[in-house]
C-alpha cells in the first residue's frame, strides 16, 4: 500500500466514525401547528396530546375540553370538539388500539373512558388494588396490548391494569427519588420513570419484579425540570423540557442524544411543554402549553 | 560469629539502602544549600518582628525549629506568603489530609484549603493554634448561629461548651453537619432514655431510635424542652397520638393515615380548598405530601417550614433559583425568599400556581404596570407572533431571570422589540 493509499484509508476512517458518532444526533424537522379546532376556535394552554394511527387527540386544557383531529402524514385537519361533564379539566390523553379515548382529569385525579366518537363509558377505578388500596393519578400511559399504566404519586408506584381497567400489578418507585413526573412505556413492556426535580430516568423491565434502577445520571445539565416523557418503537425517549423550554432525546441506554426542540414563541419553538406523543410514522407532537398550540415535527434519522 | 557470616551480605545491604534513603532527604532538607544553623535565624535578620510571634504559648513546630523554609520558598514562589505551594498542600504536607475520602460532611472552608481562616500557621495564644478560643472563633464566620444563641432562653449546655462538643472542625465521616456522631446516637450520649421522667416527658414512645432534631433545636430555643420555636399544636399539647399509632403498638412511629390524608384530619378546610383548584402542586398529593415542605413537629421557620424558602423551593425547582443567581437583574421577592408573593405553595386556579388569576394580576401586586409602559397589555391584545396568545409583561420579561438587563428574553432590545414589530426591523 502506498503512503498515499493509507492517508486515504484513514481519513475514510475518521470520516467513519464521525458520521456514526452524527447518526446517533436526532433531528426534527417542523410540520406545522395546530392553533384551533375545526369552528376556527383557537386552542387555550393545551397539556395533553396523543396520536394514534390517524387520530390525534388534544386536550384543550384551559377550555375544558377535547379536540379530535385526522392526520395525513404530518398534516393535521378537523378538530371536532369532544366536551364530556365527566372530564371537564383534562390534562392528559391517550388511546387504545380500538380508538377509545382515555382523558386524566386533573381536578377530579381520574381517569375518563370515552368511544372513539366521544361519548363517556366509565372512569377508570381498578379494583383489588393491593394495600395501599389509596392512589392518586398523576400520568398514565398505555401500551401496545392496551395494557394502562398509572403513575400513582400518593402510594408511590406504577399500578398496571389490563385493558379493562383491572388491577394486574405494580412496581414501587425507587427508594431515592427528587419528584416523579411521569412515565413511558415501551413496546416490550418496559417502564420508564421520570425524575423531574432530579433530572433523571428510570427503568424497570419486563414484569418490573426487580424495581426501577437508574437509566440515566441526573441530568441537571442538560435540561432544567423534565416534566413528560414518550419512547418510540426503537427505545428512543422523548422528554419535554417544561421549564426550559425544549425537548431532549436520549438512547435507550439513557444517552444524550440532543434538544431538536428549543424555546420560543416562533413557529417550531416551545414554551413549557406539556405532554409528548409520536406514532408509528415518526411525526411527533407537542402540546405547546404556552404557546397555546400544538406543534407538529416530522423525525429525521 | 557464624551468624554474623551467614547475615553480613543483607547487614550490609541493609546499611546501603538505608543511607541511599537518607541521602535524598538530606539532599531536601537542605535544598537551600544553607549554612548550618541558618535555616531560621538567617530570616530573623529581617523578620525582626517576629520575634514577638515566638513568645507565644502555642508555637508551630516548624517556626519553633526555626524551619522557614519548610513553609516557604525563600527566593521566589508562585503563591501569596512566599509559599512553597498552596495553603491546604503545605499543611498537608505534615498534617495530611483533613477530610476523609469516605466523609459524609465536610468544613466548605477545609475543602477550600482556608486552614489560615482558623489556624495562625505561626503561633498563637490558643491550644491548635487557632485565631481565637472556643466559640467565639466559629462564631466569626456562623455569626447568625452567634446571635441566636446568645439570645435564647432556654440554652444546650454542650453549647455552652464548646461547638466542638458536638462538630467536628473539618469533617465527620459519620454524619451530616459534621456532627461527630449521628442523631440520635449523638444525642445519647448525654440524655439517659431509659430515665422515667424521659420516657414521661416523651409521652413513652420509644424516642431512643427517632431523630431528636425534628422537634429539639440542638442549638437552644426560647421553648422549653429546647423544642424549635415554632411548635405544632398536637406536639406542643403532647398529644403525639393524635397523629401516630399508639406508643405501645408494634409501630409507634407510624401514622394514622398516610400523605395528605393524616393533615387533612385538622385542617379539612385548607386541604379541601386545595383539591378544589384547578392545579395543584403535586408534592401536596405525594406520597409524603404535605411534610415534603411542612415538618409535622416543630420548626425555626414560620408555618413549619422545613427550611427557609428558597432552599426549600430550590429542593425541586434548583432551574429556578440558579437561573434567578445568574440573571444580570435581580427580583426582589425571590431574592428575598419570598416565593408565595407571586405563587400560592398549595393550589392555584391559575397556570404556575400563581396566587392572582393572570399574570398581569401578579406583577400588578408590585408594579403598577400602566406607569411602566404605554405598551397594550392584556387579555385582548393579541401577540403578532401567535393568534392564542396574549401580550403580558411575561412577552418581554421572564420573572426568574435572564442573561439580559430588567430580565428582558431578547439582547439587544431592538432584538426584543423586532420580535413582533417586524417592520422597524433592520
Amino acid at each position: 500500500m502506498t503512503r498515499t493509499s493509507a492517508k486515504i484509508v484513514v481519513v475514510v476512517f475518521v470520516l467513519s466514525l464521525a458520521t456514526a458518532s452524527f447518526g446517533a444526533a436526532v433531528q426534527m424537522i417542523f410540520s406545522s401547528s395546530v392553533y384551533s379546532d375545526v369552528k376556527g376556535n383557537g386552542l387555550k394552554l393545551p397539556e395533553g396530546v396523543a396520536c394514534r394511527g390517524n387520530v390525534l387527540v388534544v386536550a384543550d386544557t384551559g377550555n375544558g375540553r377535547l379536540l379530535k383531529y385526522t392526520v395525513d402524514g404530518s398534516t393535521v385537519k378537523g378538530g371536532q370538539e369532544i366536551k364530556v361533564a365527566e372530564a371537564t379539566d383534562p390534562v392528559k390523553v391517550q388511546m387504545n388500539s380500538k380508538g377509545d379515548i382515555f382523558a386524566l382529569d386533573g381536578k377530579l385525579h381520574r381517569i375518563a373512558r370515552l368511544s372513539p366518537e366521544g361519548a363517556f363509558k366509565g372512569y377508570i377505578d381498578p379494583a383489588g388494588v393491593p394495600s395501599p388500596s389509596e392512589f392518586i393519578t398523576k400520568s398514565f400511559k398505555i401500551d401496545g396490548a392496551d395494557n394502562i399504566y398509572i403513575l400513582d404519586v400518593f402510594s408511590g408506584r406504577v399500578l398496571v391494569l389490563d385493558p379493562s381497567g383491572k388491577y394486574v400489578r405494580q412496581v414501587a418507585f425507587p427508594e431515592k427519588y427528587g419528584f416523579i413526573t411521569d412515565l413511558a412505556v415501551d413496546q416490550k413492556g418496559d417502564i420508564y420513570l421520570l425524575d423531574g426535580a432530579d433530572a433523571r430516568v428510570y427503568e424497570a423491565h419486563g414484569d418490573g419484579s426487580k424495581g426501577f434502577s437508574a437509566v440515566t445520571k441526573d441530568m441537571e445539565q442538560d435540561m432544567n425540570f423534565p416534566a413528560n416523557m414518550t419512547v418510540d418503537n426503537t427505545g428512543q425517549l422523548y422528554l419535554a423540557d417544561q421549564n426550559g423550554g425544549g425537548v431532549v432525546v436520549l438512547g435507550p441506554d439513557g444517552s444524550f442524544r440532543g434538544r431538536p426542540i428549543v424555546f420560543g414563541w416562533k413557529e417550531g419553538l416551545v414554551r413549557y411543554p406539556a405532554e409528548l406523543s409520536i406514532n408509528e410514522n415518526g411525526v411527533f407532537f407537542v402540546a405547546d402549553r404556552e404557546n397555546s398550540r400544538v406543534q407538529v415535527y416530522t423525525l429525521v434519522k | 560469629m557464624k551468624l554474623y557470616r551467614r547475615y553480613r551480605y543483607a547487614l550490609v545491604l541493609s546499611v546501603v539502602w538505608l543511607v541511599c534513603l537518607a541521602a535524598p532527604a538530606h539532599a531536601e532538607d537542605n535544598r537551600f544549600k544553607l549554612k548550618m544553623g541558618a535555616k531560621g535565624k538567617i530570616c530573623l535578620n529581617c523578620h525582626v518582628d517576629f520575634q514577638d510571634k515566638l513568645k507565644d504559648p502555642f508555637v508551630h513546630t516548624p517556626v519553633k525549629n526555626g524551619d522557614c523554609t519548610g513553609c516557604h520558598s525563600p527566593h521566589a514562589s508562585s503563591h501569596a506568603k512566599m509559599l512553597a505551594e498552596q495553603v491546604s498542600k503545605v499543611c498537608a504536607g505534615c498534617h495530611g489530609e483533613m477530610v476523609p475520602k469516605n466523609a459524609v460532611s465536610a468544613h466548605k472552608v477545609v475543602v477550600e484549603g482556608g486552614c489560615v481562616k482558623c489556624h495562625d500557621p505561626h503561633s498563637a495564644k490558643n491550644k491548635f493554634n487557632l485565631l481565637k478560643a472556643g466559640n467565639e472563633l466559629c462564631f466569626g464566620c456562623h455569626k447568625d448561629m452567634g446571635e441566636a444563641v446568645g439570645k435564647v432562653k432556654f440554652r444546650h449546655a454542650p453549647v455552652e461548651k464548646g461547638c466542638l462538643t458536638c462538630h467536628n472542625p473539618h469533617a465527620s465521616e459519620k454524619s451530616a453537619f459534621l456532627l461527630v456522631d449521628a442523631v440520635p446516637s449523638l444525642c445519647l450520649g448525654c440524655h439517659k432514655t431509659d430515665a422515667p421522667s424521659f420516657a414521661k416527658q416523651h409521652m413513652n414512645y420509644p424516642v431512643a431510635k427517632a431523630r431528636c432534631t425534628t422537634c429539639h433545636n440542638p442549638h437552644g430555643s426560647n421553648r422549653g424542652g429546647i423544642l424549635f420555636d415554632n411548635v405544632h399544636q398536637p406536639v406542643a399539647n403532647r398529644m403525639c397520638n393524635q397523629c401516630h399509632m399508639d406508643p405501645s403498638s408494634s409501630t409507634p412511629f407510624a401514622t394514622k393515615k398516610p400523605g395528605y390524608e393524616l393533615c387533612r384530619g385538622c385542617h379539612s378546610n385548607a386541604v379541601n380548598e386545595m383539591l378544589g383548584k384547578n392545579k395543584i402542586h403535586w408534592p401536596v398529593l405525594g406520597k409524603k405530601g404535605c411534610l415534603n415542605c411542612h415538618n409535622p413537629h416543630a420548626s425555626t421557620q414560620a408555618k413549619l417550614l422545613r427550611a427557609p424558602m428558597i432552599p426549600l423551593c430550590n429542593t425541586c425547582h434548583n432551574d429556578t433559583i440558579q437561573r434567578q443567581e445568574r440573571s444580570q437583574t435581580k427580583h426582589p421577592p425571590i431574592q428575598e425568599g419570598n416565593c408565595t408573593i407571586c405563587h400560592n405553595p398549595h393550589a392555584s386556579d391559575a397556570d404556575f400556581l400563581f396566587a392572582q388569576p393572570t399574570i398581569i394580576g401578579v406583577c400588578n401586586t408590585c408594579h403598577d404596570w400602566r406607569n411602566h409602559t404605554g405598551h397594550p397589555l392584556g387579555e385582548k391584545v393579541m401577540d403578532p407572533r401567535n393568534r392564542n396568545v396574549a401580550v403580558t409583561c411575561e412577552s418581554c420579561h421572564r420573572a426568574h431571570g435572564t442573561e439580559n438587563k430588567h430580565f428582558i428574553w431578547f439582547t439587544p432590545m431592538d432584538e426584543m422589540c423586532t420580535q413582533c414589530h417586524k417592520q422597524v426591523g433592520r
